[in-house]
């Protein structure tokens, strides 16, 4: 009998976590290479796409890569960026306490540390001041100055920067500024083609594959209104809802009602139009 | 939810069937309605346009008013989706042997080059539309199984009014017959004289059931089809007792003709016998037009587009010796698939293919006009000579300007000027708006912010510089305020500007100082986020005034919307009334308590038809007169209007119908992005001296 060694085992633990993704393209073998090279990754894509469904599996990807080389690797830290949000909330600042003041790491600089994938998830949300702060993280020098302490934590071999954002319907004054963009490898998302989203509505919303045949043409002929700047998405989460309440006995046309048109549109003939198609799709 | 038939109308549904009808084909089309009373062979549809009746009568079986439309909706939405107009003669099918022609396309449309292969085109296409919507409603009734319900019940409904066979010539008889296969009948009675082309039209009509079968299907379909029905006379009834024949495509009768082969005879035409068989539409589908003979954007009948690409002109009636030249003709041969030597198609789009609608319309200076298609609005025009106001007299059309590669217009006039742009932004926040809202951490405010002041302490205790940010500011709310920006695009914005001396080589004309003015103003009113609409207009007479909408206001930023800005062109004239009345009409329907409508305009109100009646001294007082009265018009609706002009004579004009508040003339075109700002914000500022006391949202 052939012997385990102790990173096999571990990896094999971590198989029945692994998190569902099916690849559309190359990106995950594109991922890998730029996780090996250090290459910081930016993902583009329309909300409910799967980028942050592709962020977990390749972050599972690295720790099973790692557990099979015999060392431990990481998890993924997630930060969702908001305009409110301070480069002290990823950095770290000084707190009070009865004993005076301390430090206390933010998550980048946690991460930073540690190692391991840090995703900043819609990272044009934030000022662009407080993403300057990445800038040394994101170029040779693989760095994180942490001004308040006047000292500067260079950054664990294992670590890897990720951010995302939706170049659709951001206003142009949330671009990501050049000098911030340039440093990242990109890679765009789209939802995926009828029959891959079949597969992943089925296997999300457990459902029969007729069913989430049927969603998914709905999502694809509803994106066909997403172009013409008449709607936006549905996206593929939003199938998958739609395909979790039929799988729980749901008429299914009540649920793409809740689901998707409530949720694609508020205008009334916009909702008429995606109701039709939803009925195409579904009715009796 | 309503029971019992009864009539359900087209108007209110419009915008969710075109909507429909783009999630189903991918592509934008528009609703035109017809009355009941006309001629359903009148209103083909185009590449963009659908054509529907405006009223029809419903079934009991029908749940919703909607159903019939959707119907005949997705029947012209799969058109597209299965290919119909995508038609290749070269591309190989997996049912017939191969009869289509294979020619030299010469740059012609396939379907052009197959009907005209045949000697009768009109015909021809009469019998592909009849297979070719059998191979539509097939497919739809198998993919999309929320329409099987309405479905049956419309092409039940279109069965119950189809003419009777017994009072029809054997050809026409036959292609009746071709028509119910199409609408899915199954089982027939027949004259036992048409009992054997009927099962061969069946086997035909059967294959295009088959889910593998495409537009190619049809077409070779189509030869056999019209094969059969050529070798059938057209006089007189057909003959023989009533005969019932089973037209499932698995009866073992119809298999047998499964193999039966082309007669050698197309026709023998007889006495006052003529050719061409009429089909009698179906209700819920489109009616072959000029689309079929590759003239996408034509909406004329099919004969007249026949007429102007053949140099065969079917006529109704002949006389009896050119009856028998053209008899020993079509006996000479069977379909004859080598005669493609037709005249070439007119252009496209033609002048005037419009619709049969606007016949009898395009060179009138008299009469209202009529909205005919989906974006058209008519609004009355002031004529100052008579006093009184012309009803329907100015057609505003809608349109989106060509779509430009990128956004590459816009980020340029961003760049060129964003030296401007902070300024703007401060300024756009300060005089803000009505509503206010608190923003934390800011330098200057009104009260503190405690996390702020927590941190700023700790900051201090170790020795780090605090932020000043530590105020919570109440400032204005930006989203009452609504602005429509209305781009003159006449011919003149072409003419060329003089040369910058700081950008030598550079060469501007006046559209590009338009377009960089509006950019920058987009750029600075997406950060303070007023409501804004972007507008080009131009026209080329009373009937069609042109306007390209960049952006509606209420449509969302988008990037198609910064490439439409590139796509903005020089065109025809300045029609400046009734685009002023359109878009206040747009404005009066916001929710924003402030609407602005700013003109940006080179030159004073000019146009085709735009006062000429009166003679050519009447024509700018009555242009000037009849925007004079859109202005007022717009002012009652509480829209407050702007003009800017770079016309250096346009104070000798515009003081006589604006208020001096109300307009201003740039002497030099160039200044034009850095003023249109500062103007922007003193209409926006000047309706705020207006208003009573702010509150707090």
């Amino acid at each position: 009998m052939p012997s385990i060694s102790s990173g096999e085992a571990a990896a094999a633990s971590l198989a029945d976590e692994a998190p569902f993704y099916l690849p559309v393209h190359d990106e995950v073998d594109l991922f890998r290479t730029a996780y090996e090279q250090r290459i910081p990754v930016l993902l583009k894509g329309p909300t409910g796409c799967g980028k942050t469904r592709f962020v977990e599996f390749v972050a599972w990807d690295v720790r099973r890569r790692a557990a099979l080389e015999g060392h431990d690797a990481a998890g993924l830290v997630t930060i969702t960026c908001h305009d409110d949000m301070t480069a002290a909330d990823l950095v770290g600042r000084h707190l009070l306490s009865a004993e005076g003041t301390y430090w206390q790491d933010g998550p980048l600089t946690s991460a930073v540390r540690n190692g391991g994938i840090c995703y900043l998830d819609e990272v044009v949300e934030a000022r662009k001041d407080t993403t300057v702060v990445l800038h040394a993280l994101t170029d040779h020098r693989r760095m994180l100055p942490i001004e308040r302490l006047g000292r500067t934590v260079e950054a664990h071999p294992d670590f890897l920067l990720v951010v995302s954002y939706n170049p659709g319907y951001q206003s142009s004054t949330k671009d990501l500024k050049p000098s911030t963009r340039q440093r990242f490898l990109a890679i765009g998302f789209d939802y995926p083609g009828e029959d891959l989203e079949t597969e992943v509505i089925a296997h999300e919303a457990r459902i029969d594959d007729e069913t989430a045949a049927a969603l998914a043409r709905l999502g694809s002929r509803l994106r066909r209104l997403d172009k013409a700047d008449v709607l936006e998405g549905p996206s593929t989460r939003l199938l998958i809802y739609a395909g979790a309440l039929i799988g729980q006995g749901v008429d299914p046309l009540r649920a793409c009602d809740v689901a998707v048109v409530q949720a694609v549109s508020d205008e009334a003939e916009v909702q008429d139009s995606v109701r039709g198609v939803a009925e195409a799709v579904f009715g009796t | 939810m309503t029971a019992g038939p009864r009539v359900v109308g087209l108007r209110g549904l419009e915008r969710s069937l075109a909507l429909f009808h783009q999630a189903l084909s991918d592509r934008p089309c528009s609703l035109v309605p017809y009355e009941n009373d006309a001629h359903e062979r009148q209103h083909p549809d185009t590449a963009s346009s659908v054509r529907l009746p405006s009223h029809v009568q419903v079934p009991e079986a029908a749940r919703t008013d909607a159903e019939w439309y959707r119907v005949a909706v997705a029947h012209r939405a799969m058109h597209h989706e299965l290919g119909t107009f995508s038609f290749d003669l070269s591309r190989d099918e997996p049912f017939f042997r191969r009869l289509r022609p294979s020619v030299d396309l010469q740059e012609r449309n396939p379907l052009e080059v197959f009907f005209g292969s045949f000697s009768r085109p009109v015909f021809a296409v009469e019998v592909f539309a009849a297979l070719e919507d059998l191979r539509i409603d097939e497919s739809v009734i198998r993919t999309w199984k929320g329409l099987r319900r309405p479905y049956n019940w419309v092409r039940e409904d279109a069965l119950a009014s189809r003419p009777d066979l017994a009072e029809l010539p054997p050809r026409t008889a036959a292609a009746e017959v071709l028509v119910r296969l199409s609408l899915g009948l199954d089982e027939i009675k027949v004259p036992e004289s048409l009992r054997s082309p009927v099962l061969q039209l069946a086997s035909v009509a059967a294959v295009l059931t088959s889910p593998k079968a495409t537009v190619e299907t049809s077409a070779e379909a189509t030869v056999r089809a019209y094969s059969v029905l050529a070798r059938l006379p057209n006089l007189g009834t057909a003959t023989g007792p009533p005969t019932r024949v089973s037209l499932d495509g698995d009866d073992a009768e119809l298999r047998e003709q499964r193999s039966y082969s082309l007669g050698t005879k197309e026709v023998r035409l007889e006495g006052s016998e003529v050719f061409d068989v009429r089909f009698a539409p179906v209700r819920y589908r489109d009616v072959p037009g000029p689309r079929y003979l590759g003239q996408q954007a034509s909406g004329m009948p099919l004969r007249e587009a026949i007429l102007r690409t053949t140099a065969e002109a079917p006529a109704p009636v002949e006389s009896s010796e050119e009856l028998s030249q053209k008899s020993q003709q079509a006996e000479s041969g069977q379909v004859d698939v080598t005669n493609t030597a037709r005249a070439a198609p007119p252009p496209e789009p033609l002048p005037h293919d419009h619709g049969p609608d606007l016949d009898g319309h395009h060179h009138a200076t008299e009469g209202p006009l009529q909205a005919t298609a989906r974006g058209e609005y008519v609004y009355p025009e002031w004529d100052d000579v008579a006093s009184a106001y012309l009803s329907d007299w100015c057609r505003v059309r809608e349109s989106r300007p060509r779509i430009g590669g990128s956004a590459h217009v816009y980020r340029q006039a961003v760049m060129r000027h964003r030296h401007l742009l902070p300024e703007l932004v401060a300024e756009l926040r300060r005089v803000g708006s009505d509503g206010l809202r608190r923003v934390h951490r800011t330098r200057f405010g009104d009260e503190l912010h405690l996390d702020a002041c927590i941190e700023a302490t700790v900051d201090l205790r170790v020795g780090v510089t605090p932020s000043e940010a530590i105020y919570t500011d109440v400032t204005r709310d930006a989203r009452d305020v609504v602005v429509a920006f209305a781009v003159d695009l006449s011919s003149s914005t072409a003419e060329r500007l003089p040369v910058d001396p700081r950008r030598p080589g550079e060469v501007r004309r006046i559209l590009d100082v338009e377009r960089e003015a509006v950019c920058l103003l987009v750029a600075a009113l997406e950060r303070v986020g007023d409501s804004y609409g972007i507008y080009g207009f131009s026209g080329t007479g009373r009937q069609d005034v042109r306007l390209r909408v960049v952006k509606d206001i209420a449509e969302r930023r988008s990037p198609a919307m910064l490439h439409r800005i590139e796509g903005l062109r020089p065109e025809h004239t300045t029609r400046m009334g009734p685009v002023i009345r359109h878009l206040a009409r747009k404005l009066k329907n916001d929710a924003a308590p402030t609407k602005l409508l700013m003109v940006i305009s080179d030159g004073r109100p000019f146009d085709l038809d735009y006062g000429q009646q009166y003679g050519d001294e009447a024509v700018l007082p009555y242009a000037l007169a009849d925007t004079a009265r859109a202005l007022q018009e717009a002012r009652d609706q509480g829209v407050r209007p702007y003009l800017v002009t770079v016309d250096a004579l346009g104070d000798d004009y515009l003081r006589t119908i604006c208020d001096p508040d109300e307009y201003h003339v740039l002497d030099d075109a160039r200044g034009l992005p850095a003023s249109l700002a500062s103007l922007y914000l003193a209409a926006r500022s000047r309706r705020r001296r207006n208003q009573g006391e702010l509150t707090l949202r």
